[in-house]
């Protein structure tokens, strides 16, 4: 018995042949009770792509995230940023950027208000 | 908002106190946020954003309970006190039969530790309560029960909120986590 949450992932087309970029959808509610399996998605998009890449979090339909949530979003950024690649957010809600902000993650990890605005950052910061 | 709700959000004397006993599971939490965010926004008069704040800061407590304090089988039970015009509490107490159980002084020396402003976490658990629930209360407290368990119960004063969205025009979608007054 789970809270539903889906990821999905997506193409983007690169501005360098060296870059892969990715928009990684996320929809629902991230809870205690679903977190930890859909963690393993993006553990397992990090170790098929090992050198820059580039994921732009689209947390438009994300309702709800728990410091869990929040925990694996740090661990990640640190494994991408760590290869040459990097982790931004666009299009999140109120509510689930001022969770970021209270931890203090709006100060590592960049938020934009469109997937466009996060494509132009990853191209342009290449 | 339902007749009832009229009635409660009217009300600006009598504290109105709700317990809700639950299993120890996850799965549960979902409607306990639903029903936190439906109390705070038709029964009290904090704004929108802490009402989506008290979700979270509810979230975490029970979240502790179900990892630390009870195990399966057993029951956490949340108790919310909304005193009209001047605050809100939340309790959540646990039964003290988790394996990972710990004393009040013990998690309150966690929490401590976590919480310094200049404490970078790296680890993916032990934001909860440290970050999340203790920013957004006034009062975060840890109490032994006889059975073993623990209940934590935190405060947040209207009045705080109220002030401080004078001040700075409380931008909900802003970039300003800490409001200086």
């Amino acid at each position: 018995m789970a809270t539903p949450a889906t990821i999905t992932i997506e193409d983007v087309q690169s501005s360098s042949p060296d870059m892969t970029v990715k928009i990684v959808k996320f929809s629902g509610q991230l809870d205690e009770s679903n977190v930890d399996e859909k963690a393993n998605m993006v553990y397992e998009l990090i170790e098929k792509n090992p050198k820059n890449l580039n994921l732009i979090f689209d947390f438009a339909e994300l309702e709800y995230m728990n410091s869990k949530s929040i925990g694996y979003l740090t661990d990640w950024y640190g494994k991408v940023y760590e290869n040459g690649g990097k982790i931004v957010v666009a299009q999140t809600r109120p509510n689930i950027l001022d969770i970021l902000q209270v931890v203090g993650l709006t100060q590592l990890i960049k938020t934009f208000p469109t997937i466009d605005e996060a494509k132009f950052a990853i191209s342009h910061s290449a | 908002m339902s007749d009832i709700a009229t009635i409660i959000k009217n009300n600006k004397k009598e504290p109105i106190k709700i317990t809700i006993t639950l299993p120890t599971h996850a799965y549960f939490m979902s409607g306990i946020r639903d029903f936190t965010l439906a109390l705070i926004r038709n029964t009290s008069d904090f704004s929108e954003q802490w009402a989506y704040r008290f979700q979270s800061v509810v979230d975490e407590l029970c979240n502790n309970a179900i990892e630390h304090g009870s195990s399966i089988g057993k029951e956490i039970k949340i108790t919310f006190v909304n005193n009209p015009g001047e605050s809100i509490e939340m309790m959540v107490e646990d039964s003290g039969t988790g394996e990972s159980r710990m004393k009040a002084a013990e998690i309150k020396k966690l929490v401590d530790e976590r919480s310094g402003k200049e404490s970078e976490m790296h680890d993916i658990r032990g934001r909860g309560l440290a970050k999340i629930v203790k920013e957004w209360t006034d009062e975060l407290s840890f109490t032994d029960t006889p059975d073993g368990g623990i209940i934590v119960k935190v405060k947040k004063y209207l009045g705080d909120v109220k002030s401080k969205e004078l001040t700075q025009s409380l931008s909900f979608a802003g970039d300003q986590t800490h409001i200086v007054i």
